[in-house]
């Protein structure tokens, strides 16, 4: 493949407009993938750090519930959101992460299959025959044909049997929205301010209970925030120095570069601006909120923003205040042209200025519910500002793959241009 | 067989500067624009036809809608500046739709008649899941939604959906023509398209978008897996048009990447040889909304047909895309 990849090489530099500047020392690129891995590992270590004080908190919750206790778990989920949403830019381009991901951040969720919803809900449906299970309130139930016994709510359960259970995604039984609808309850203010109202009675013990099953709403929830921390682990332990995912990137430059942008403009573009942002603003559906429970959508927008930001410019802010960086693609893209370079960081400023105006306005008290409501056209304007941006950013990071010649990538292992024949087999 | 490989793709050698702005213009006014014209010509000629009936069992009426959706299918894939304004293509478009929020709105709107639909600006400020070709779907062929609310407002809701959908066709060709082609003919001298390729790549990435689309949602929905085979995620089934909808798209990628590879005459046969294989696979589908996904003989016809949409997105992006010196990019099927 090495005569495409220069192939490649010659059409990127043919193709550029102006010649260009060649103001700094370029940084050697395995220089620049070691201080992404670095930022991954110290990404994924500070989510853990704060999904073990979740888990604290939850353990604390379960054993002496009081209001007390429920606002100390919720203030500690919101918490642990912060590094998690800026370690999002590190999944598309890197499939270990793509194939885990699932597993602690799937959405949307049909609530209905851990514990009880409001009528206005509805049942199952054409999609979901378990969109209205209720485990919480079931030990036993028929899934899919089978007769599952939970009558114990372990980590097993929820991971091998009720995560996207019967083969539909909704069927989300992990990770931290499962654990959001469980602190906060369902959000059912529609398009007015607010989020879920759960109660910390929901967690009582003897009469106190409310909504019935508490014992069995307490061991969901602990199972719950135990998976999402070994599941932390297990993604921490992979940006290690000897990790998998660490290889995957270090082995070949051409790939890891290619993994770093990959993972900028696929969040940028088709994940956030489309799927989360702009989808929700043109259904007018509260529902497709992404945090929904928890009325945190405007900070899960802005960190996986910031996300981006920080493998471009390669720092990272950890929880604790300190500041992980090293040489970068900015660095790197500066070396050839420092044009593109400023563009890429002007685009990357009016984006994260962008998604602090939603988030601004958020905490002032416009919640970002409102901002999906048909004809709210403050709200629009604030939303599609943020949608634009990562559009526009996105164009960028294409600029800078062709600059940066790893356009050959799209085609390595392409079977019909290895194999002429292939298509006649 | 790589060395082959390199041998075939030498010979060919990369479109030049100078010959991207008329290769651009040739696919702009041999490809886009009149799918654009017939998309406005046959949405208003469905509008038209509303407006003059309230039987929507009326042979006339379906025709109509069946010819506006085809036509919408054969510019599917051409998402970017002009369909994207205002979230036209959304608009017109919503699906998949895994939460069945058409249906859901649909229901809400018809039983608390919604006085949304009296005036077409108002219209176009609702969800986008009652507007556009999957919802007025529901009205024609859905039969639990056509037993709600009172024939009148299920008349004027589908007068306001047709009218909404002609109005914006008829903007998207308007921006067309002549600002948005002007915008991509100056490549190299706009903010957006800042080299002449950019322009070429954006051609190219539509082409590439909707064949990926074509085989991730419109065969693999329905597909599902073997253990799970998913026939009523199936596109447009209640109007029976799923294989349709699939044998148009790809037709209307493959124009585009022919378009684009015209004149090279290695890349114009190897289309024909993987258009004969797609062709041949379709002809052995039977069902018309790939109900047999479920069963082991006929599901693997369907896979057959998959792959085969699955070699005309590999060699478009292995093939055409080197021959164009342009890259993948970014598309909006990224996320999950």
């Amino acid at each position: 493949m090495k005569t495409l990849t220069q192939l490649a090489g010659f059409l990127a530099a043919t193709s550029a407009l102006t010649a260009p500047a060649f103001a700094e020392t370029a940084p050697e690129k395995a220089a620049v993938i070691s201080a992404y891995a670095d930022i991954a590992e110290a990404t994924y270590g500070d989510s853990l750090q704060a999904a073990k004080a979740l888990q604290a908190a939850v353990a604390k919750l379960v054993a002496e519930p009081s209001a007390e206790a429920l606002e100390a778990a919720k203030a500690a989920w919101l918490a642990a959101r912060v590094p998690y949403q800026q370690s999002e830019v590190f999944r598309f381009g890197n499939p270990i992460v793509d194939d885990w991901e699932g597993k602690v951040n799937a959405w949307p969720l049909d609530e209905g299959l851990i514990d009880y919803v409001d009528a206005s809900y509805g049942g199952a449906t054409d999609e979901n025959a378990a969109a209205a299970l209720n485990v919480v309130a079931n030990p036993t139930f028929k899934l899919g044909g089978t007769d599952v016994d939970a009558t114990t709510i372990t980590p097993a359960l929820l991971e091998e049997t009720l995560q996207e259970a019967d083969g539909v995604e909704a069927n989300v039984a992990t990770g931290y929205h499962a654990i959001e609808f469980l602190l906060w309850g369902q959000d059912l203010n529609g398009h007015e301010a607010g989020s879920g109202k759960r109660s910390w009675t929901d967690y009582a013990k003897g009469e106190v209970c409310t909504n019935g099953n508490c014992d069995r709403r307490g061991a969901y929830l602990h199972a719950a925030t135990d998976l999402l921390v070994s599941d932390l682990e297990w993604m921490t332990a992979q940006w290690a120095d000897d990790g998998k995912a660490r290889e995957a990137v270090s082995g070949d430059e051409i790939a890891g570069l290619s993994a770093m942008l990959t993972g900028m403009g696929s969040l940028s573009y088709g994940e956030q601006a489309g799927e989360r942002m702009r989808l929700g603003l043109m259904l007018n559906d509260p529902e497709e909120e992404h945090d929904c429970f928890s009325d945190n959508t405007h900070n899960s927008h802005y960190y996986d923003g910031l996300g981006v930001q920080n493998v471009y410019l390669g720092e990272y802010v950890r929880i604790d205040g300190t500041v992980v960086s090293g040489p970068s693609l900015a660095d790197l893209v500066a070396a050839k042209d420092t044009a593109l370079d400023a563009q890429m960081k002007g685009k990357l400023s009016n984006t994260m200025l962008a998604l602090g105006r939603i988030k601004t306005a958020a905490e002032a008290g416009f919640a970002y519910d409102q901002m999906l409501e048909q004809g709210n056209e403050a709200g629009e304007a604030l939303v599609m500002g943020g949608v634009n941006g990562l559009i526009d950013q996105t164009l960028t990071i294409e600029r800078i793959v062709t600059e940066l010649g790893l356009n050959s990538i799209a085609f390595e292992g392409s079977d019909s241009l290895d194999n002429p024949d292939a298509v006649f087999e | 067989m790589k060395k082959l490989c390199t041998f075939f793709i030498a010979l060919m050698l990369p479109v030049s500067a100078s010959a991207d702005r008329a290769l651009v213009d040739r696919v702009i006014s041999n490809h886009v624009i009149p799918r654009f014209q017939t998309l406005a010509q046959t949405t208003a000629q469905l509008a038209e036809t509303a407006a003059q009936t309230c039987d929507l069992s009326n042979g006339q009426v379906v025709s109509d809608y069946h010819a506006a959706f085809d036509a919408w299918i054969g510019v599917s894939h051409l998402r970017f500046g002009p369909t994207e304004t205002e979230d036209r293509a959304f608009a017109l478009a919503f699906w998949p739709d895994p939460r069945s929020k058409t249906p859901k709105a649909l229901r809400t709107m018809i039983t608390e008649e919604d006085p949304v639909i009296q005036l077409p600006e108002n219209y176009a400020e609702a969800s986008i899941s009652v507007r556009g070709f999957y919802a007025m779907e529901y009205i024609l062929f859905d039969e639990p939604t056509q037993a709600l609310g009172h024939p009148e407002y299920q008349c004027a809701l589908f007068q306001a959906m047709t009218q909404d959908t002609a109005a914006l066709s008829q903007a998207i060709l308007d921006d067309w023509q002549p600002d948005y082609a002007a915008l991509m003919l100056a490549a190299g001298q706009n903010e957006r398209y800042q080299t002449e390729k950019e322009a070429v790549q954006e051609l190219f990435k539509a082409s590439l978008t909707g064949f990926q689309f074509t085989k991730d949602t419109r065969i693999g929905r329905p597909l599902g897996s073997f253990d799970n085979p998913r026939s009523k995620r199936a596109e447009a089934r209640r109007s029976g048009r799923s294989l349709r909808n699939m044998v148009l798209a790809t037709e209307a990628s493959l124009d585009l990447a022919r378009e684009l590879g015209q004149g090279e005459d290695a890349i114009q046969s190897r289309y024909d040889e993987l258009e004969h294989y797609f062709t041949t696979a379709v002809a052995k589908l039977e069902s018309p909304v790939f109900a047999g996904v479920s069963d082991p003989q006929s599901r693997v016809k369907v896979e057959i047909v998959q792959q085969a949409v699955d070699r005309l997105l590999e060699y478009t992006l292995g093939g055409l895309g080197p021959y164009l010196g342009v890259a993948e990019g970014f598309n909006a099927l990224d996320g999950d």
